[in-house]
């Protein structure tokens, strides 16, 4: 039986009379992948928002290898969580290189006396062979070349390809990956599937957000359905897209015989 | 000196930071932007006429007409030339266009210097008649000019806002100008009649202030930080909350000294500054959206 | 471009120039001031580079930090029998100290909310200056400094002089290398993406405190040095039109790289102090220039410089 890394319990989320998470449970164990989906507004990315710390739950709790897991993202972070965003955080100033060294350089700038130490070791020795081999690891892996493009000339699906790369140089052990499929091209997708195996080979785990039910099917051991802010199921891929609740969700039909004639079909 | 008159100064105080609040107010309702160059503009208002007066021996309407129209044009060579170039081109961002004010600023501090001198000239009075007594307290006439300007200006403003068709419309350009321009509002003019405006209303304000105690070309950086702490403190709630907190400023600015003397004054800016920006930065009265 | 050793480009560019300015000085009494000028110019807008360009918050307080590092070589020169170079380190940290106290009063402000509110800071410390009579000398200020002494070594006004460009250049050098390390990379990621590096494990607020000191300690050693070669600080000395210059000579220079700001001080000095026509409208010329330069060069003078260079070794620049 798999260790189990995270678990999540009554995690909510309100705010201004808006309920955006309403009592999510959930446990993710080591090597495991959860896919969570669900229509726009479902409470996706405000439920990785809680995971990584980005906003503070109303209610509910975290823990990570049994230790409560709270406080601000960076501390979150140190802890072994790593995530991207549904629009890539980059500087875009900076080069492709660059923003993938920010994980791995992160790992050694995370107390006061690290950040001061950290100045003048960087002012005396800039650039080390470590880290550049790293860098071109993690590019390697992920198929991304041109690393000294400024990260603004990417286009929007290699832009998250470096943001997965960034996120895979902390070495976590969880990845939360917030639509990384969108606009991205095949070359793309295949890189990051690339990334959530290596993740599950070391042992860690990963939960992927994204709007491509079937794609999310195919990758992940686990899917949670989210809609309008609750858990209505949580189990087996080719389970979830049988369900009802899958049919009720995504097309607002609680008997998926209906759907035959009166809907027309959605062309996948 | 009796404690009226310090209350009187204070007034006087008050209104020349709310006059100047004012002005922050309508380039931030109308083009969502900190024009810290308003400072530099009041202090064109009061140097050009004071040099006028007394270097071309103009008389004072019409040194005050010139400068006032000097400070409305440098207004809109700010919007023009300036800050809609920047904001377009890092739309974001909020440091270019920081930067840029900071620029607009200084560039206009030396113009002054270069073309009206680097020494503190004395105000000019628009009108000399008799100080008016009440009791013990002594009004100069620049005292009464400006608290009569003050009442005026924001009377005006509040109607202009609330009657005509450009003033509804500042408003509803500043808070979101890429919809207003969808929906084929005159962004443009009505961002530009909100910086000549300012620029107006600044110019009067500096030359109707100047007497009090002289005008350098140095003197628009502390009179753009007292009307920005002045309008951040009031808030945007109303057109009267620059008002309201340009009289608490002028409070700070009187009583702090008189208790604490010294330079104490520019401590008691600085705790207010902090103490506002860090637990209410809308200022007193903030604008209650409904729902 | 990689460079064998980091840096080098930059350095042997401001070196070479640093060596022309040094022969061109000589003996001359206004030129060096005009260098030492330039250098304390330098070191404040360097100060500014790390918080400032790097990390993308402007701070106004540089006048203060400045003001300190001068103060601390006045106080130490007139009131203890200290030996004079301790002042460049004690300024330092006491201005790095009061930076971490200011930064920690405003970190939840940014933009024109923390330009306004460090200015008025600035405005508030020469204040002090004035009312602090019993230590600070009031609005007089300190005078007749001690010369610095190593152990029986008194160095020269142009020893001084050569000392304050070796300054210059080295911390100029310094900040080029930390801007391509790994901690040049966090801190430059925080200006545009503090999401993603909070994400990776660093607490942008603390972050943004260490570049604060390490700007505020940069610009304590200018202010030190101009107050050595002045012979005398007063409350004014560090002026508020020093803070404006501050943030232009990188625009001017070019925030590519550090070396910007010291191309930056250079011409500001250049325009405001040693321009021929008449001395005050130098600082004219330079604001308009300013203007010109946001508006149609944002890169400065080395970011043109860099894109013809592209342009003549082939390259689409």
């Amino acid at each position: 039986m798999a260790e189990t890394l995270l678990v999540g319990e009554g995690l909510t989320k309100r705010y201004g009379g808006v309920t955006a998470l309403q009592d999510v449970s959930f446990t993710l164990a080591a090597g495991e992948i959860l896919g969570l989906v669900g229509p726009n507004g479902a409470g996706k990315t405000t439920l990785v928002d809680l995971i990584s710390g980005a906003q503070p739950a109303t209610e509910g709790a975290l823990t990570l290898r049994g230790q409560r897991l709270a406080g601000p993202a960076a501390r979150r972070a140190k802890a072994g969580l790593a995530r991207t965003f549904q629009y890539p955080q980059l500087a875009l100033e900076l080069s492709v290189a660059d923003n993938l060294l920010l994980g791995r350089a992160a790992r050694r700038h995370g107390t006061v006396w690290q950040m001061i130490a950290g100045a003048f070791a960087g002012a005396l020795r800039p650039h080390s062979t470590a880290d550049a081999e790293a860098v071109r690891a993690l590019a390697d892996e992920l198929g991304i070349d041109g690393l000294d493009r400024p990260a603004g000339d990417l286009s929007l699906g290699e832009q998250r390809l470096v943001e997965v790369g960034r996120a895979l140089g902390q070495d976590p052990l969880v990845l939360l990956l917030d639509e990384p499929f969108a606009g991205s091209d095949a070359g793309g997708v295949h890189g990051i599937v690339e990334v959530v195996r290596t993740v599950q080979r070391r042992g860690h785990a990963v939960i992927l957000v994204d709007h491509n039910v079937d794609l999310v099917a195919g990758l992940v051991d686990r899917i949670m359905l989210l809609d309008r802010g609750r858990a209505v199921f949580d189990g087996e891929p080719r389970a979830c897209l049988d369900s009802p609740q899958m049919q009720q969700v995504y097309f607002g039909v609680a008997d998926p015989a209906e759907t035959e004639e009166d809907v027309p079909h959605v062309v996948s | 000196m009796g404690q009226l008159q310090l209350w009187l100064s204070a007034l006087e105080m008050g209104c020349f930071f709310g006059l100047l609040a004012l002005a922050y107010y309508l380039v931030l309702v109308g083009a969502g932007f900190f024009n810290f160059a308003i400072g530099t503009y009041a202090m064109v208002g009061g140097l050009c006429t004071s040099y006028l007066v007394l270097y071309e021996d103009m008389n004072v309407w019409a040194a005050a007409a010139v400068a006032v129209l000097a400070s409305a044009a440098l207004a809109a060579v700010t919007e023009l030339a300036v800050v809609r170039q920047v904001q377009r081109r890092s739309g974001r961002g909020e440091l270019p266009a920081l930067v840029a004010v900071a620029a607009v600023l200084f560039a206009i501090q030396q113009l002054g210097g270069y073309l009206f001198g680097y020494t503190t000239l004395p105000g000019q009075n628009l009108a000399t008649f008799d100080p008016v007594s009440i009791g013990d307290t002594v009004a100069q006439p620049s005292t009464v000019l400006l608290l009569g300007f003050t009442v005026v200006a924001f009377a005006a403003a509040a109607a202009w806002i609330r009657y005509t068709r450009t003033g509804r419309l500042l408003r509803a350009v500043g808070d979101s100008t890429h919809a207003a321009g969808l929906l084929g509002l005159p962004v443009n003019r009505v961002r530009l009649i909100a910086f000549l405006l300012s620029g107006l209303l600044a110019g009067i304000t500096g030359l109707l202030f100047a007497p009090k105690a002289g005008v350098s070309s140095l003197s628009g950086l502390s009179w753009a930080l007292s009307g920005f702490l002045a309008m951040v403190v009031g808030g945007t709630g109303s057109v009267w909350a620059p008002l309201a907190g340009g009289v608490l400023l002028g409070l700070v600015e009187v009583f702090v000294p008189y208790y604490f003397g010294g330079q104490s004054h520019v401590y008691g800016l600085l705790l207010v500054a902090l103490l506002f920006f860090a637990f209410k930065p809308s200022g007193l009265f903030v604008r209650r959206i409904r729902a | 471009m990689k460079q064998r050793v980091p840096g080098s480009v930059g350095l042997i560019c401001g070196v070479v120039v640093a060596a022309l300015i040094l022969l061109w000085v000589g003996a001359d009494g206004y030129r060096q001031t005009l260098v030492t000028t330039t250098a304390t110019y330098a070191l404040v807008a360097l100060g500014m580079y790390v918080p400032y360009l790097m990390a993308g918050s402007l701070s106004m307080a540089y006048g203060a930090y400045a003001g300190i590092g001068g103060y601390a070589v006045g106080l130490l020169s007139t009131r203890t029998g200290l030996p004079l170079v301790l002042a460049w380190i004690a300024g330092p940290v006491v201005a790095a100290a009061v930076a971490v106290l200011l930064g920690l009063a405003t970190r939840r402000l940014s933009g024109f909310f923390l330009a306004a509110v460090t200015l008025l800071f600035g405005m508030a410390f020469t204040a002090l200056l004035v009312d602090a009579e019993g230590l600070s000398g009031g609005s007089g200020g300190l005078g007749s400094l001690r010369k610095l002494n190593f152990f029986g070594w008194e160095p020269s006004h142009y020893q001084v002089v050569i000392g304050s460009v070796v300054v210059v250049c080295g911390i100029a050098f310094l900040l080029d290398r930390l801007r391509m390390s790994p901690w040049g990379v966090v801190v430059r990621t925080m200006r545009d993406a503090p999401r993603a590096v909070e994400a990776a494990g660093v607490r942008v607020p603390v972050m943004n405190l260490v570049a604060l000191a390490i700007g505020a300690a940069i610009a304590a050693v200018g202010g030190g040095l101009f107050t050595y070669s002045a012979g005398s600080v007063t409350p004014d000395t560090f002026t508020l039109n020093l803070v404006f210059l501050a943030i232009f000579m990188p625009l001017i220079g070019g925030s590519a790289t550090p070396w910007g700001a010291v191309l930056g001080a250079v011409i500001a000095v250049e325009l405001t102090l040693n321009f021929p026509v008449i001395e005050t409208s130098g600082t004219l010329i330079l604001a308009l220039g300013v203007l010109v330069i946001l508006l149609l060069a944002p890169q400065g003078v080395i970011g043109y410089a860099a894109r013809l260079a592209r342009l003549v070794g082939g390259r689409r620049g």
